[in-house]
């Protein structure tokens, strides 16, 4: 695994129309890629691991990737 | 005082159905008015955003939206607007509205926006003919952008995009795609009107706040960096009989 690999990680997220995910950041560690972000299902989080997994299958990847959450506001911004 | 809810890259899809509308339902109780700052969709269907329809239509209080480059993605804009705007959404890009709220005049104008970056690490029209019409994209949604701040007649004015209009708003992203996140043209758009706040989206990694250089309040309602359904702001009445213009 190199830069090049990494790069082709996070385009084929944007690009591939099952995931389209341009908010998830892809770090290099010593064991594999580490895969961050938030997504707005569990589905998707779903997708991006079998798009990796399929794409890649020579990478080991490890998914840090949480849902985000979509409950009311608790309070409002006082713009004074 | 006016409240002002708003939320964007909410990226809606059937697997998303559902799950804002709980907080939807007790938002007339918390805002006067919804503001959705593009990336409805996750990218850019019809059948997405007839998805983004049923989750924000019927709320009982204006839904007012930007697309966002996601909603472009497919090139079926005819059709997602039509979804939007059938479910009673309005919709802007270089236009504006004014909402009338218990007697105040709330106008909203709004643009897509684009990129450029920010002062002294911009993009410049020069070269070759690629760079120039990305450049120029920015100018002249920029332009749409201040002309319909300053020509609107309310008491209270709002500026929606997608893209970011400054770079503090763009905190927690890497340096090196800032230029790909927004453009200091549409910070200078805001500015040419007496502005009373600009919400954006776009910016997943960002954080909340920040200010124009002429001093109007920014904020970054991306989903993922308010981590809520949406964020409310009210607005002061000071804010609601702003100063004369000064300009650009």
């Amino acid at each position: 695994m190199n830069d090049y690999t990494e790069a082709e990680v996070q385009r084929a997220l944007a690009e591939d129309l099952g995931v389209a995910e341009q908010g998830i950041t892809v770090v290099r560690s010593e064991t594999g890629l580490v895969l961050c972000g938030e997504v707005e299902s569990p589905h998707r989080k779903d997708e991006i691991v079998r798009l990796v997994g399929e794409r890649f299958p020579g990478v080991t990847f490890a998914v840090d990737i949480g849902v985000t959450r979509a409950g009311a506001p608790t309070e409002a911004e006082e713009l004074a | 005082m006016i409240r002002i809810a708003a939320v964007g890259d909410v990226h809606i899809d059937r697997d998303v159905l559902g799950r804002f509308r709980p907080a939807l339902e007790e938002l007339p109780g918390q805002a006067d008015v919804l503001l959705l700052a593009g990336d409805l969709t996750r990218h850019g269907t019809e059948a997405e955003a007839k998805c983004v329809a049923t989750e924000f239509g019927g709320l009982g209080v204006p839904v007012i939206a930007v697309l966002g480059n996601h909603d472009h993605h497919c090139d079926e804009v005819p059709g997602v607007l039509a979804a939007l705007t059938d479910a009673g959404i309005t919709v802007l890009e270089g236009d504006s509205t004014v909402v009338d709220i218990d007697g105040v005049r709330l106008g909203v104008a709004g643009v897509k926006g684009f990129g450029g970056g920010f002062a002294g690490r911009c993009a410049s029209e020069f070269g070759e003919p690629e760079m120039k019409a990305f450049v120029r994209t920015t100018g002249v949604v920029a332009e749409r952008l201040g002309s319909a701040l300053r020509d609107l007649d309310c008491d209270v004015r709002v500026a929606l995009t997608h893209y970011a209009p400054v770079p503090d708003t763009l905190a927690g992203e890497p340096l090196e795609i800032y230029p790909f996140l927004g453009s200091y043209l549409l910070g200078q758009a805001i500015d040419s009107a007496p502005t009373a706040l600009a919400v954006h989206g776009h910016a997943h990694h960002g954080s909340e706040r920040g200010r124009t250089p002429g001093g109007v309040r920014v904020r970054n309602v991306a989903h993922p960096v308010i981590k809520q359904a949406y964020s409310v702001f009210n607005l002061a009445p000071e804010h609601v009989s702003p100063p004369t213009p000064s300009g650009i």
